[in-house]
């Protein structure tokens, strides 16, 4: 039956020819509205470049943390609320993926820009994206009324989702099957005041669990903080806790809900240089052999991770529909079935896109592995500060600080 | 001792000045690989209504509710038969505008006699809901002029479209935002 | 913000943001619960009314039931409606309490006064890190095992990377099949090729007469009696005949009218010694003969297989067993590709089994489910590739005729199950005497698509092509209907009983009586009567086309009628 509806419609044939009217009626056309215009996606970039500058001065020059507030404030109606949380910087990354792996997918140039401008900051001015424009990291900000601190161990563990976030993420866009990071996004749902409700209900949880774990997203989900992170910490200016000299009056050491301050050590007694040495060295050594351990684990756990494409699950389903007998319900086999495609062609696709990933995991888990030994030896060299500053990877630049450090610029 | 820290703070220098360079050649050279693959304007989501095998799901699965997705007739395709595949159920006796006999669940399609024996059927899209039963009745018994689209005043334009996440035939994929809608009447296939 | 709030101000502030805490948590909780109203439990698509409608349109004359549904209807959509209404103006209300929520709670602990910690004993950093360090390490660690046992533990779920899975789509790709045209010349089976019952080739005869001899090329008396319809390959006719015991099957010459052999099926071993229950007037030779142009078999209704080449030298001969049923076996042979294809039907078991036709080695046998019936199997093609389909009693099924597996099945006969289904490009028609037509989509998931209950054949089986179908009746009626919707088209009432299966041929149809007269009707959506030819004999068998001729068995002499 579907069959014959087939194979009028790609004909053209039509099972009941077209009416002739005799009393003059005339055909009714259709509304086809169609999306607002390109141009305001460029409106949006310009926005984009207003309110970081507008962060970066609030941050770093003025240092007023209500400022920074009602940045938040802004961003969040307006990126969250008015633009509806899409596209944002965070989800551009698979964007970026998906346009240099794969040829069918030209990327729009306001998505570019919405990936490379809040890096362009953060290397000039540290993380100022995060402090008042990005609105997942606003909303946050908002809710966070009394925070704890966490452990730090428990937070260095934690600290790493992020970076198995962004490989998983990358690997998934640029081997086009699906883009994670849009779809367990829980804020958003908030923001469209529409979603499935277990998306809701998710972020809901996640902004009380945020009332006491400030920023939860931002310190151990966020897939585009591994990249702000990195370049943050080679930024020209940061945002520093004190407006001139610090006085070490250890005042501001437990104020950050992000544990993201890094106190000065010059009490503490000096380590004798050669331990810490050796570790450096030892793991630098070592980052070679991470990056190959995880090459491995990766090239074994692809075939696995292959899955999440729809088109290796559908091959899945129609062989075990082969191998048991038992017919699969899924709406995917049926249309499948009705579509005429044959299962050679659905069985070699699979095998490309299991390729694809066989070629594509290793290199994440190379990245992974880098990071890895990057951590270790960056939790081995010895610091030799005078001064309380905040960790430059780690400090989202909200100003939290500001109002604890009795140092006051006489003008 | 101030050697010492000077030959220190230079060796910090010079990774930090490497580090900044090791970062900053990526980010440069993104855009440069891309540029060929940059495009000016955005995309839409798009259903394919040749692809589509009206499962129901542009209902379910869209984040908004009611669904961006909607039926569209193609007036030029359709017969403007007295029974109508996507407007009577299946199997009705007698045909007419009651209840018990329509298809649509939500009473979108209005039936307008025109002139004997023909009839128009219009959606009313406030009252269309997605459900595409009107589209596999009239892709089932009738020309197929009834079929889904995604209204693009509706659509948000999620970066990952939950409906194109699980279509079961691939129908609904990005198109440039310039060929926003497949008009069925004024597609040659 | 560096307000100064009085006492008074916080505690109003509390209790406000409490206020609105509440309120947010209230309206989130039915919120959540509309929700799941609208997409879960579907307002539009519940049970009740469904099984309302349901009612309604077995009995669609019931004013008071059309009201019921009427009424469900609007209960239904106007839930629905209010549903989505609260999901639209509950969020705007969440936000709305979030809002307040959070701002008063940002006042409060704007103003909380946090006085200066003087933090405690500053912790030795390099034990700090190497505490970290050890963490960060056990946390990796623990995640690589876990995702190497992870990939071991799925990896056998997943195809080879290397050609394994590649060897098993080979072996089992098949490429798609569509039906074959009819041949303007063979007529291989029960009602022509696949069993479809539309006859290949055009310009044949629509005029004759038995009692003058008008267009009767030859006419000669078979041998032996029985019912099975002719099978025509090439220049050759085949047909059996049986007496009392004595089973055989014959090959005419088709341009003569000569025999030229007789095959014998009698003294096969296995043979029972008793003859089945049987309508007495059928004899044994019921079932029509298969053939592919190389082989020739025949299947009598005491179980006695006969595999024969084209000149009449036996291949092989088996006794499947003695098929007990009310009124004698009568299913007829199908070969497709490499195998004879025989429906069994016995009051003890019911199954298809696959013989392979050249050495007789049964390959498989499928058990069916349910009462025996009289129908024969129908070979289709549908979405590429061809089943097998048995009007079965009570599902109507189909089959892979490779494998012998079940593809699907329709519970939808029931009684005596005589006519076979019409096939079309894409769907099956079955239908039962004293129960009803159906029109299914076969493959998975197959379902009914309409059905009627206004004519039902009780022995001539009906014909589809892709646009109608033709059911002619034991009471002497004939209907056309729209293939694809149900409609019926016309219907017209002849006043002979029909148990020969119409044939389409030349765009016509051919619908042969039971008192021998051939009724010729255009096969159109209007009735249109073409001719009316009698042969003079009492026929019961379907006739048989080839180039230009249609052979037609009588009670006792073989006709063949062209036009000259």
């Amino acid at each position: 039956m579907l069959l014959l509806c087939w194979q009028a419609i790609l004909y053209s044939q039509e099972r009941f020819p077209r009416p002739e009217f005799e009393s003059g009626y005339v055909y009714a056309t259709n509304q086809m509205p169609t999306q607002r215009a390109p141009g305001w996606e460029y409106l949006d970039v310009t926005v984009l470049v207003i309110a970081l500058a507008v962060t970066s001065w609030l941050a770093l020059k003025k240092r007023s943390r209500q400022g920074l507030i009602w940045m938040s404030v802004f961003s969040l109606a307006y990126f969250g609320f008015y633009r509806q949380g899409c596209i944002c910087s965070v989800g551009s990354v698979q964007n970026v993926a998906l346009a240099l792996f794969n040829d069918g997918y030209t990327i729009p140039l306001s998505a570019l820009l919405f990936f490379i401008i809040p890096l362009i900051f953060a290397l000039a001015y540290g993380r100022v994206f995060c402090a008042g424009v990005c609105p997942l990291g606003a909303i946050q900000e908002l809710t966070g009324f009394s925070p704890l601190k966490l452990n730090k161990r428990v937070e260095i563990i934690l600290a790493s989702i992020p970076f198995i976030y962004l490989a998983l993420a990358l690997l998934f866009a640029s081997t086009n099957s699906q883009f994670i990071i849009c779809r367990y996004d829980p804020f958003v749902g908030i923001f469209r005041l529409n979603a499935s409700y277990t998306m809701i209900i998710f972020g809901v949880l996640l902004l009380l669990a945020g009332i006491f774990v400030n920023r939860p997203y931002c310190r151990f989900l966020c897939p585009y903080g591994v990249l702000l992170n990195v370049f943050s910490r080679f930024a020209g200016r940061h945002l520093t806790i004190t407006p001139a000299e610090c006085t070490n009056c250890r005042l501001c050491e437990n104020v950050c809900p992000y544990n993201a301050i890094i106190p000065s050590d010059l009490d503490q007694k000096k380590e004798n240089p050669e331990k810490p040495r050796k570790q450096f060295i030892i793991y630098l050594i070592l980052i070679p052999v991470f990056a190959l351990t995880g090459a491995l684990v990766l090239y074994n756990l692809a075939p696995a991770l292959a899955r999440v494409n729809t088109n290796v699950r559908l091959a899945g389903e129609i062989r075990t529909e082969k191998e048991t007998g038992i017919e699969s319900a899924s709406k995917a086999v049926i249309a499948f079935k009705e579509a005429g495609k044959t299962e050679a062609e659905l069985f070699s696709e699979e095998q490309v896109i299991i390729q694809r990933f066989i070629k594509m995991a290793p290199w994440a888990g190379v990245f992974l592995g880098v990071s890895l030994g990057i951590g270790m030896i960056s939790l081995t060299v010895r610091t030799r500060r005078d001064e309380y500053k905040p960790h430059k990877g780690k400090c989202y630049s909200c100003g939290t600080c500001f109002k604890y450090c009795p140092v006051k610029v006489t003008t | 001792m101030d050697e010492e820290k000077n030959k220190y703070q230079s060796r910090r220098d010079f990774v930090k000045k490497a580090g900044k360079l090791a970062i900053i050649i990526p980010l440069a050279l993104i855009p440069v690989a891309l540029s060929k693959k940059v495009s000016a304007s955005g995309y839409v989501w798009q259903i394919d209504p040749f692809k589509c095998t009206q499962c129901g799901q542009c209902k379910t699965n869209c984040i908004l509710t009611p669904s961006a997705s909607k039926c569209v007739h193609a007036f030029q395709l359709c017969g403007y038969c007295d029974l109508c595949g996507g407007y009577q159920r299946q199997g009705v006796k007698n045909i007419s505008t009651a209840a018990e006999n329509q298809l649509c669940p939500t009473a979108a399609i209005t039936r307008k006699f025109i002139e004997e024996p023909y009839f128009e059927y219009t959606i009313d899209e406030a009252l269309c809901d997605g459900c595409a039963k009107c589209v596999k009745g009239c892709a089932d018994f009738g020309n197929g002029s009834l079929y889904m689209q995604i209204r693009h005043n509706l659509c948000v334009n999620c970066n990952d479209c939950s409906i194109a996440r699980t279509c079961p035939s691939n129908a609904i994929s990005r198109v440039s935002v310039k060929n926003q809608y497949i008009q069925k009447d004024k597609r040659q296939k | 913000m560096n307000l100064k709030l009085t006492e008074k101000d916080i505690s109003l502030l509390k209790v406000i943001s409490q206020i609105a805490g509440g309120f947010t948590l209230i309206i989130a909780l039915t919120m959540i619960f509309s929700l799941i109203q609208l997409k879960v439990i579907n307002p539009l698509d519940n049970p009740a009314l469904l099984s309302v409608k349901e009612q309604f349109d077995k009995d669609p004359a019931n004013g008071a039931k059309a009201e019921q549904v009427r009424a469900m209807d609007l209960m239904a959509r106007k839930a629905y409606f209010s549903s989505r209404w609260q999901v639209e103006a509950g969020s705007y209300l969440l936000l709305a309490g979030g809002i307040i929520f959070i701002l008063c709670q940002r006042l409060i602990s704007g103003q909380e006064k946090r006085n200066p910690l003087f933090p405690g004993e500053k912790p030795v950093t390099s034990i700090q890190k190497r505490g970290e360090r050890k963490y960060l390490l056990v946390a990796a660690s623990v995640i690589s095992i876990t995702a190497v046992a992870a990939s071991f533990i799925m990896r056998t779920e997943l195809p080879g990377l290397s050609g394994q899975s590649s060897s098993i789509s080979t072996e089992e790709k098949r490429s798609k099949e569509t039906a074959p045209d009819p041949d303007k010349t063979n007529y291989p089976f029960f009602r022509g090729q696949d069993s479809r019952g539309i006859a290949g080739g055009s310009g044949y005869p629509t005029e004759w007469d038995g009692a003058s001899g008008k267009n009767i090329d030859w006419k000669i008396t078979t041998p032996k009696p029985g019912k099975s319809s002719p099978v025509i390959w090439d220049d050759k006719i085949f047909i059996t005949g049986a007496q009392d015991k004595t089973c055989e099957i014959y090959c005419i010459n088709k341009k003569t009218g000569a025999i030229l052999w007789t095959g014998s099926a009698s003294g096969i071993q296995g043979e029972p010694s008793v003859l089945p229950e049987m309508d007495q007037e059928a004899g044994l030779a019921v079932s029509s003969v298969a053939t592919n142009g190389k082989e020739v078999c025949a299947i009598f209704a005491n179980g006695n297989i006969l595999c024969l080449d084209m000149d009449g030298k036996l291949k092989w001969s088996k006794n499947i067993g003695l098929p007990e049923n009310t009124y004698g076996y009568s299913s007829s042979l199908l070969i497709y590709k490499k195998l004879l294809l025989v429906q069994f039907d016995s009051n003890t078991k019911l199954s298809l089994i696959g013989f392979d036709i050249e050495s007789g080695e049964q390959k498989w046998e499928t058990v069916r489910k349910g009462r025996p019936v009289w129908s024969s199997p129908v070979l289709g093609y549908f979405n590429g590739s061809p089943q097998l389909v048995i009007n079965g009693n009570p599902a109507v099924t189909g089959f892979d005729p490779i494998t012998g597996k079940e593809l699907w099945a329709v519970e939808c006969m029931s009684g005596d199950v005589v006519p076979s289904v019409a096939v079309n490009g894409t769907m099956v028609y079955a239908v039962t005497d004293y129960a009803k037509l159906v029109a299914i989509k076969p493959g998975t998931g197959a379902s009914i698509i309409w059905e009627d209950n206004t004519f039902t054949p009780d022995v001539s089986s009906p014909v589809a092509n892709d646009e109608f179908l033709f059911i002619s009746t034991g009471n002497g009626d004939v209907a056309c209907y729209n293939a694809a919707k149900g409609d019926t088209l016309w219907t017209h009432y002849f006043m002979d009983q029909f148990y020969a299966s119409p044939i389409i041929a030349d765009e016509m149809v051919y619908l042969l009586d039971r008192s021998g007269v051939m009724h010729i009707v255009q096969a159109k959506p209007k009735f249109q009567l073409v001719s009316e030819s009698a042969l003079g004999e009492a026929t019961d068998c379907t006739p048989a086309f080839s180039d230009k001729k249609i052979y037609i068995r009588g009670k006792k002499n073989l006709y063949c009628i062209s036009k000259n």
